[in-house]
């Protein structure tokens, strides 16, 4: 209510002021003294408005450092609660809150980079491209018939002096000495 | 209270605005008349009136205000003052008005002069 009676003052004077120089700029004397009236009238009552609302403080400023008990109110003053929102930001850099905060918004940043990185390469990847792949991994492949040993190599490790460790492996996995 | 670079400049730009704004406003409303101008000058206003006394009518309540009015500028009316109707009003001024005087008589004659009475000029012409 007080802030839509101040608006109200305020506009009534800068309004008046306005139709007042348009009107002095028309040479319309009776209407700019009228406007000019409406501007008077406006000031003034901001003016005391602003009077009053000062004298209200000092009285209340007054009547609180009159009344009570001077220890309570102490105590009460001390322990107000501090208007500096942000001071956990700036004086407890030891402390967990502000770890946990870091965390869990770097845990969040980093999210967020892991789905883009995702959507991206899921974007690389093409019916062709796993082909042209799968042509390049071919030299490198399986054999056809797989790894079991043939009945050449088999009898060639019966040769002296051939020693493959790795041939010699497979025919133990596969029950001979 | 300290008087920081900003807020000295900030007052001075106010000054200065204040300034120019009164200067201006002593420009637009300085009576600067020419030498007196040849021919004559058509009047037609609108008029209306809401709440006036009994008795009176529009039409002398208009003469009334055209009549005070006409004592602020040098021209004078030539014949009377005829009403065409629809409140409608006709009357030629002479000699024609230079720009002030032009300036000066519609602000009158549109101002809060006569009680109940508003009064529109509708053309303010010079006459070939």
């Amino acid at each position: 209510m007080k802030i839509i009676a101040w608006l109200a003052g305020v506009g009534t004077l800068l309004a008046g002021a306005v139709y007042m120089v348009v009107s002095l700029n028309r040479w319309e004397w009776n209407r700019a003294l009228f406007f000019g009236l409406i501007v008077l009238i406006a000031e003034v009552a901001l003016g005391t408005g602003l009077v009053l609302r000062r004298l209200a403080r000092l009285e209340y400023l007054t009547k609180r450092e009159t009344s009570g008990d001077p220890a309570v109110r102490q105590i009460l003053t001390e322990t107000r609660p501090s208007r500096d929102r942000f001071a956990w930001m700036r004086d407890s850099t030891s402390k967990l809150n502000v770890f946990i905060t870091f965390l869990v918004g770097g845990g969040v940043i980093l999210s967020g980079i892991a789905w883009m990185v995702d959507k991206v390469a899921s974007k690389t990847s093409s019916p062709a491209g796993e082909q042209r792949l799968a042509n390049q991994l071919d030299p490198i492949s399986y054999p056809a018939g797989g790894l079991l040993l043939d009945d050449i190599t088999v009898l060639a490790q019966e040769v002296p002096g051939a020693d493959d460790a790795q041939i010699r492996q497979l025919l133990r996995r596969g029950g001979r000495p | 209270m300290n008087i920081t670079p900003a807020r000295a400049a900030l007052g001075l730009v106010g000054l200065g605005i204040g300034v120019v704004g009164v200067l201006a406003l002593r420009e637009a409303t300085l009576s600067t008349h020419d030498e007196a101008v040849a021919g004559e000058a058509e009047l037609i206003v609108f008029a209306k009136t809401h709440g006036g006394e009994q008795g009176q009518t529009l039409d002398e309540m208009v003469e009334a205000q055209l009549l005070s009015c006409r004592l602020e500028i040098s021209s004078d009316f030539a014949g009377p003052i005829e009403p065409l109707g629809n409140g409608r009003f006709r009357a030629v001024l002479v000699p024609a008005l230079d720009q002030t005087n032009r300036r000066q008589f519609r602000g009158c004659v549109e101002d809060f002069v006569t009680d109940h009475l508003q009064i529109d000029v509708v053309e303010l012409n010079d006459l070939d």
